[in-house]
């Protein structure tokens, strides 16, 4: 089988999720032809791709970055968001400019806002496996396992404050604690089977919706969330 | 929409009616056919696994997870909980407390659901999917809200939480042994107190199980289990040729489980439109 012509581009993120890709990616050279900057000197290695993986979260305040954004999603046929911040805005939101290391930047958004994603992938960073199986299914064609991605990618934000509204406070959620076990800051704590939120903690990073069984499922039946 | 076909069962590779061969199974308080316990015990004893995680009721309804290591602490986990226990997290806790390399968890729909998105997406580098070895999915109509049903077992009926010794679900009712009498339930009375996420759930069976396991009416003292993969097929396939289950095809109670499964789904979509 040919390899997938595979670009990858961090639009302003942390490299958290670059290093993860570049992790991943090993297992991943048989399958894939990865079109990554710290494998080139400069430009895209190709005019087309198959598949752009983008991470990190866009600045608004840049027109070269949404010019940029919307030149990959002119190359690639499939469009992923990987990590949170490309994802659903992420830490990212929280930038406020005059902060290092960037002091000029203070409106960051998922990539979405600015063009069509085809899958949004969650995670500060999402770990390297994460990516492998994603091309699993994606490559034998599963859509059914990669759904619940595929309708990330309509959402803009998602977050531990969405689980509390849409779950908890819809009295939908069921006690069964896997946001407090998915939440990388620790920021969900069970207290009488119901989660709360130490909301000063929570990174916007959307692990934990994703990951309830109850908000998954409302996710990949449809639901319209923005 | 939810696509019926698509959604009402999940992927099947085969549909067995099972039972433990082993008598002392057979006499524990089982849910069914004991072919779980039996699976479990195989794969204990033939060290696929090196321990089980799973509920075990300490008092009423209420239910604890917990790490089975051998045979009798699997048969003393046996039974149904009829409450959804904080399963996750502790899961995690108890596999690293205890070293577990090779774990089976037996567990809810939504927790197989759960576990198996973490085995197949691991978002976090704490997760710990690949030391699941077997998911084991109940078939699932809902769990109650406890709280309020043990109040109103007290406030109704004079039952106090710790006095109750067994709960069964039979046909139309469910029977509650409190000291050494029964209260017999419609079901009607306690449908109220199932949770409310119970009631928009749409998978009946565990469809992100290995294998999902459950009970049907007309087949009595019989496990249905239903596998979902090589790696569910495999042990069901082990546990039957070292002796530890007999396994017949159950392809003719297939009509029953897809009834279950769609009553399931068309109450989740009612209660869903009505609730958001």
């Amino acid at each position: 089988m040919e390899k997938l012509r595979v670009l990858h581009v961090d639009i302003g993120g942390c490299e958290g999720c670059n290093v993860s890709i570049i992790r991943a990616y090993p297992k991943l050279i048989e399958l894939i032809d990865l079109d990554i900057s710290y494998l080139r000197d400069n430009g895209f290695k190709f005019d087309d791709y198959d598949v752009a993986i983008i991470t990190g979260g866009v600045c608004m305040n840049e027109p070269s970055k949404i010019e940029k954004l919307k030149d990959i999603r002119k190359k690639a046929d499939v469009v992923i968001a990987f990590g949170s911040c490309a994802a659903f805005g992420g830490i990212l939101r929280f930038c406020r400019g005059g902060q290092e290391p960037r002091p000029d930047h203070r409106n960051f958004q998922p990539i979405n806002a600015v063009i069509n994603v085809d899958y949004s992938i969650p995670g500060c960073p999402p770990t390297p496996q994460m990516l492998q199986s994603f091309f699993k299914f994606f490559m034998s064609g599963n859509e059914a396992r990669l759904r619940l991605f595929k309708v990330s990618a309509n959402i803009k934000k998602l977050s531990g404050f969405d689980l509390l509204d849409d779950i908890v406070l819809t009295g939908l959620c069921i006690g069964c604690g896997a946001c407090e076990l998915s939440c990388p800051t620790g920021a969900i704590k069970l207290i009488d089977r119901r989660p709360t939120l130490a909301q000063e903690r929570c990174i916007r990073c959307g692990t934990c919706y994703i990951r309830c069984p109850r908000a998954s499922q409302l996710l990949s039946m449809g639901g319209e969330k923005r | 929409m939810i696509g019926i076909t698509d959604n009402l069962l999940g992927s099947v590779v085969g549909v067995y009616l099972a039972r433990a061969k082993d008598e002392e199974i057979l006499k524990r308080k089982v849910a069914s056919g004991g072919a779980v316990t039996a699976m479990l015990i195989y794969a204990l004893e033939k060290g696929l696994i090196d321990g089980v995680v799973t509920a075990k009721r300490v008092r009423g309804f209420e239910g604890q997870a917990i790490v089975a290591r051998t045979r009798e602490e699997i048969l003393e986990a046996a039974g149904n909980k009829w409450s959804i226990v904080p399963f996750a997290a502790r899961v995690k806790a108890k596999i690293e407390e205890e070293d577990l390399k090779k774990v089976a968890v037996v567990c809810l729909p939504c927790q197989a659901q759960f576990f198996g998105q973490m085995r197949e997406f691991p978002i976090l580098e704490t997760d710990f999917g690949e030391r699941i070895r077997y998911i084991i999915g109940l078939f699932c109509t809902g769990t109650f809200a406890f709280e309020a049903l043990l109040n109103y077992l007290r406030i109704k009926y004079n039952i106090k939480a710790e006095d109750i010794k067994n709960i069964t679900l039979k046909e139309g009712f469910l029977e509650i042994q409190h000291d050494d009498s029964f209260l017999q339930l419609p079901l009607k009375e306690v449908y109220s107190y199932l949770q409310t996420g119970c009631l928009v759930c749409t998978d009946y069976t565990g469809m992100w199980s290995d294998i999902s396991a459950g009970f049907i009416e007309k087949e009595k003292g019989w496990t249905v289990l239903i596998t979902r993969n090589i790696r569910g097929e495999e042990l069901v396939k082990g546990a039957e040729r070292e002796g530890y289950l007999e396994v017949r095809d159950g392809s003719h109670v297939m009509g029953d489980i897809l009834r279950a499964a769609r009553e399931k789904l068309a109450r989740a979509q009612k209660n869903m439109m009505s609730l958001l």
